[in-house]
């Protein structure tokens, strides 16, 4: 077996003897990414209706469907409606601290379960029970954040209070965003990608969600919720969430 | 492909495929579906010429600091609580991985896809080792229960109809009355895998990409099953060649706007999962150990090789797609992991270039490969030194270089080669129809056996420009 040393050696003599194939450079990151992408975030923040727009466009492209509401008080009562459909009684939810709203009222008054994902890590007992929870409930409820337009694309991040099963297990995956959460490009959202990995306290895992879950692996027949959820809602909030 | 295959001829091979009659429709449906949407994304996406150029940039400059890079790599995952590996040979890699297996108890592994572990032949060591191995992506689920090879390295069960896969998950799982449906088959495997994920003790991935200074693996799926391996067991292993990595986010960035758009026409994948080492104490879930795995296999050494260019590959699949040979015979006829235009120079790489010595040849060089593929390999250039080389370790069949070492000293000597027209048409006679040679006697019959000779014409060029000039006089 050969260990770091040995191998970063092998590599450092074929580098020797070859000559680059040609003059190249890796891409130029931005010294301060979390400056740059605060000044990102506040052009965006002027011009969100087209970003909201392209988004919309994008996320109906790939299978996703966009609702829109005023307020966050709204919010339960799309969740209901889509629960209702679906035959489901209950739905799990995001930490408020991490969805940046508390839907247990509103979901209690649809008539819904809420079964509320902890902001502490409970013991390990209690997290196989946990476990067993999210894979048996059929609707997720989640934030996002970063709602990206140029590819219809939700990036959730993990952490506490924000597991990431939640919007992989449930069939059906409903995410709340306001547009603080909105930005148009890859390029940009490169930068918000340096930025927290500069952040030392992020969590374990990024998800970049584009669409509901697809497979095309028989007879190229395009099919819909091979392993993760069939159905991908997006709820829009024109108030921001945390004002 | 097992030995035995291995052990028949190339040509054989192909030759099965080509009256393979559903194989032939599958491939030809897929690859051209796959093809438009590509040019469909790119059609859309203007700057997507200059990214390439600047993916192309981006996997040469990390090349040229590959050891920086991997250092990088290696410092943060283990700052981020992973642990990394570093196996020269498949046997390490398997090893390194049935070590870690015995350790945390693992009687259940599943994988997502990944090329580097069928490389490797994990799933065979797995076994022996009293480790049950699950394939979770649908296509190589339906291959492993058949107990067959992908086909393509973006729909690797494309040869298989839906009726083949109804019997199929009849007789493997038991279950009456399948319909040869896609959506309920899908379905049926959405179940049985389900539980296989919430069972198993351990995730094996491969790695897309990672990145050097962030310590984190990107996997890239579309069915979710790449973000349960990586969720539910209690370790996560990921396999990768040394050649993934890349410097930073903003260089992932670049690749993330092509791969997807190369390989099926998406704009991105459905999912990219960005993993940065094990659980963190204040999350609720993912795995409680993670390894990444480092895996040489041949890679190392073409850094100052023949084959470098194609460790740039991205494993996107669209030079597959519009290769002419591919498309005629599919995947397995190659017989190595690898197929396909690309595939042909990683055998070379992993198996050395004597394993390709008929491979080499499987190509017309009609540069489609180099045109489509999003960092622009020029993967012409490279077979055709691969054929030098073949030829130069005289891996050709003798026959073979005695006439062409003949031919070549005729085109050398224009005296001798204006006497050998004459005589050349009066030796075709019994063989030339129709302006062509099909077949040839004694050892010439290999050669043409999968080749047409045009025949010497009645009147050569140079013997109809003497006559012009002739008349123009
Ligand atoms: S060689 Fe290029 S086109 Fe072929 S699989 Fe690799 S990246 Fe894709």
């Amino acid at each position: 077996m050969s260990t770091r040393a040995e191998f970063l050696r092998r590599i450092r003599a074929e580098l020797a003897r070859t000559p680059a194939l040609f003059p190249a450079t890796p891409s130029l990151r931005p010294a301060h990414p979390r400056e740059v992408a605060d000044t990102i975030r506040r052009e965006l923040s002027e011009r969100w209706p087209a970003t909201l727009q392209r988004f919309q466009q994008e996320f109906e492209r790939v299978g996703g469907v966009l609702h829109r509401v005023a307020t966050v008080q709204e919010v339960p009562s799309v969740v209901g409606r889509l629960a209702r459909e679906r035959d489901a009684r209950d739905v799990l939810t995001w930490h408020p601290s991490a969805l940046g709203f508390d839907p247990a009222r509103g979901l209690a008054d649809e008539k819904l379960t809420c079964r509320t994902m902890p902001e502490a890590v409970p013991d390990a007992a209690a997290r196989r029970a946990l476990r067993d929870t999210i894979a048996t409930t059929p609707l997720g409820l989640t934030g996002v954040d970063v709602a990206l337009a140029e590819t219809g694309t939700m990036i959730l991040r993990s952490g506490p209070g924000r597991p990431r099963s939640t919007s992989l297990l449930p069939a059906t995956h409903v995410a709340v965003f306001d547009r603080t959460a909105l930005v148009e490009s890859l390029a940009q959202v490169a930068v918000l990608l340096e930025a927290w990995h500069a952040d030392e306290a992020s969590g374990a895992v990024i998800n970049f969600i584009t669409g509901p879950s697809r497979t095309a692996d028989i007879e190229l027949t395009l099919t819909r919720g091979v392993h993760g959820p069939k159905d991908v809602h997006a709820i829009f909030v024109e108030r921001p969430l945390r004002e | 492909m097992s030995e035995a295959e291995l052990a028949t001829p190339f040509r054989d091979r192909a030759g099965r495929a080509l009256q393979d009659g559903f194989l032939q429709q599958a491939l030809t449906i897929a690859t051209t579906k796959f093809l438009e949407l590509r040019r469909e994304a790119f059609g859309e996406f203007p700057e997507g010429d200059a990214l390439r150029d600047r993916a192309r940039a981006i996997k040469e400059a990390t090349l040229q600091r590959l050891d920086h890079y991997l250092e990088q790599l290696v410092d943060n995952v283990e700052r981020l609580g992973g642990h990394v590996h570093f196996a020269t040979t498949p046997d390490d890699a398997r090893r390194i991985i049935l070590d870690i297996a015995k350790r945390t108890g693992t009687r259940m592994a599943v994988k997502s896809k990944s090329m580097a572990t069928e490389e490797i032949h994990l799933n065979e060591a797995l076994e022996a080792a009293g480790v049950t191995p699950v394939e979770t992506d649908l296509g190589e689920y339906i291959i492993q229960l058949a107990h067959e090879r992908p086909s393509h390295i973006i729909a690797p069960a494309i040869h298989k109809t839906k009726g083949q896969v109804a019997d199929l998950f009849a007789r493997e799982l038991n279950r009456p009355n399948v319909p040869a449906d896609p959506e309920v088959l899908t379905a049926i495997a959405r179940a049985e895998l389900r539980e296989k994920f919430l069972q198993a003790d351990m995730g094996i991935t491969g790695a897309n990409f990672a990145v050097a200074d962030a310590g984190t693996v990107v996997l890239v799926t579309n069915e979710g099953n790449g973000r349960m391996v990586t969720t539910l067991p209690r370790v996560h292993v990921a396999v990768m060649g040394v050649e993934k990595v890349v410097p930073s986010m903003t260089d992932l960035a670049v690749f993330l706007a092509i791969l997807a758009k190369s390989a099926t026409g998406q704009k991105l994948s459905v999912y990219t999962t960005l993993v940065r080492g094990p659980r963190k104490p204040e999350e609720l879930e993912g795995p409680d150990e993670f390894h990444l795995v480092l895996l040489d296999n041949g890679r190392i050494a073409q850094l100052g090789g023949t084959l470098r260019e194609a460790l740039y590959c991205l494993r996107c699949g669209a030079c597959l797609n519009v290769c002419p040979v591919y498309r005629s015979i599919g995947g397995h006829a190659y017989g190595y992991t690898y197929p396909g235009p690309i595939g042909i120079l990683l055998t070379a790489m992993l198996n050395g270039a004597a394993s390709v010595k008929d491979l080499a040849h499987a190509s017309s060089l009609c540069g489609a490969c180099a045109d489509a593929c999003p960092v622009r390999i020029d993967i012409p250039r490279m077979l055709i030194e691969l054929r030098k080389e073949v030829d130069e370790k005289k891996i050709a069949p003798w026959s073979e270089r005695v006439v062409f070492t003949l031919v070549a000293w005729l085109l050398r000597h224009p005296a001798l080669f204006r006497l050998a027209a004459p005589l050349a048409r009066v030796f075709q006679r019994p063989f030339a129809r129709g302006g062509r040679i099909e077949r040839l006697p004694l050892f010439f019959g290999e050669w043409t056996r999968t080749r047409d000779l045009p025949a010497v014409a009645a009147r050569t060029f140079s013997e109809r420009w003497a006559a012009l000039e002739r008349e123009g006089r």
